[in-house]
């Protein structure tokens, strides 16, 4: 049986009829065609799928697909604005913090989460809030740096 | 399957009323979906719990402190009243998966699903905690040792009754709690054992302590030979390594690939033990860390 789910995905409302034991990350992939976040494990044990939920970072492959009943969900086909990337993604490039890139959009939207709250984290905030994702190539290094100089980067841009 | 979402614990007990026993409640989620795809649970309703305001409250009331059941782990563990009286239970809190999992799970959740070494329900279980829980015959309470029936198996069923809150009875201030935890890593891994304790000290000497130790049995298992035997004792290094050797008496840990060799377990159990008192100790100033 099909249930009525009411959301907001990168600021689109949409409702559409859905099979409520369906995962969010299957709704965003195969329904919505978002497919930039990633399915890791399905298990909720890499982080790869991690979207914002209102406002906090959440496995969308272990979430049920009516928990986004009303909630605003942002993805990170949601970050770059009119063609400019987000500085957090630009900031993943230019350091060299993507390898083959499958954890990337998570690690992006895990990122977004924690510097929306925690605007100047320590290196060992980054390490401990992001350690729910499992990165397989680069040794986690230029992304703990990545996410310090996308901090340093939003901070400067809020102060002009 | 069925969703549905329920605003207040009323509608909670009608909807499973209607499902007959055949829905279950969904907090997080981040066992029980794995769970029911796997086949190791079953519901054709699932009755989502986690917009009902009541439950969301963590608060002070009359000399308890009061956990919502839907309350997640991430807000538990930010609470600032959560981490005046009881730091160890944020530290529990805190460990669970990741922090990724910790902004859904809930601390009702991980009592429920009765894994025998769920972090945050073991820190919980040495606090004297009372579990409030609701059905179609009225409002009970219940203590820690009535809630575990089984290796992930819970007393209450959730296609017929539902916790509320969890009330914690405040500390006096000289009582302390201590949560520890041996893990290969730091996150997204099961800890290889942990080690729960409260106590009360006056003039340098436990008045008494609870002490409980996971995996090495059915739920939190209670080291209660070495409880029993701390009474009166002295705080000192050898009262703790005494009581590191009485705790082996009640436990019963098994070979475990992801967990490490029972040979492993039981040798490094004590140290588990005598850390957590160590810390209770040095909390209450009786000691130096």
């Amino acid at each position: 049986m099909k249930e009525r789910l009411v959301t907001t995905v990168n600021g689109r409302r949409i409702e559409r009829y859905v099979d409520p034991s369906m995962r969010l990350v299957d709704f965003l992939r195969d329904e919505l065609l978002l497919t930039g976040t990633k399915i890791g494990c399905k298990q909720g044990e890499c982080g790869a799928c991690t979207i914002i939920m209102n406002g906090t970072a959440v496995l969308s492959c272990i979430m049920p697909v009516m928990k986004a009943m009303d909630a605003e969900i942002l993805t990170i086909e949601g970050l770059e604005k009119d063609g400019t990337l987000h500085p957090i993604q630009d900031e993943f490039i230019k350091g060299g913090a993507i390898q083959c890139g499958f954890c990337t959009p998570g690690f992006i939207m895990g990122t977004k989460a924690l510097l929306d709250e925690n605007p100047s984290p320590t290196s060992e905030e980054v390490r401990e809030e992001l350690s729910g994702h499992i990165c397989r190539c680069t040794g986690y290094k230029k992304i703990e740096e990545a996410v310090l100089k996308a901090a340093e980067r939003l901070r400067e841009e809020k102060d002009d | 399957m069925k969703y549905l979402i329920a605003n207040s614990t009323a509608e909670v007990l009608e909807f499973l009323k209607e499902a007959g026993g055949t829905a279950s409640i969904l907090a997080g989620g981040t066992d029980l979906i794995l769970d029911i795809e796997s086949g190791k649970k079953k519901a054709d309703t699932l009755v989502d719990v986690t917009r009902i305001p009541e439950l969301k409250k963590i608060e002070e009331v009359d000399g308890f402190l009061e956990i919502g059941a839907a309350a997640t782990l991430t807000e538990i563990q930010k609470n600032p009243l959560v981490r005046k009286y009881f730091p160890s239970l944020a530290k529990g809190c805190k460990t669970v998966g990741s922090s990724l999992i910790q902004n859904v799970a809930t601390l009702a959740g991980n009592v429920i699903t009765a894994q025998p070494a769920a972090d945050a329900g073991m820190a919980l279980s040495v606090l004297d905690p009372r579990f409030v829980l609701v059905d179609e015959e009225g409002t009970r309470e219940c203590g820690v040792d009535e809630m575990y029936a089984g290796f992930g198996v819970s007393t209450l069923d959730s296609g017929r009754t539902l916790m509320t809150k969890i009330k914690i009875p405040l500390p006096n201030k000289n009582e302390a709690a201590s949560f520890q935890r041996l893990e290969l890593r730091k996150s997204l891994s099961l800890p290889m054992l942990n080690v729960a304790a409260m106590a009360s000290i006056k003039d340098g000497k436990f008045e008494w302590v609870r002490l409980r130790m996971a995996p090495v049995g059915k739920g939190p298992v209670r080291a209660a030979e070495a409880e029993e035997w701390l009474v009166g004792k002295e705080v000192s290094a050898e009262t703790f390594k005494k009581a590191g050797e009485l705790a082996l008496e009640n436990a019963n840990p098994r070979s475990n690939p992801l967990r490490g060799s029972k040979e492993y377990r039981e040798s490094t159990l004590p140290v588990m033990v005598r850390r957590a008192l160590l810390e209770i100790a040095t909390q209450l100033n009786v000691m130096e860390g």
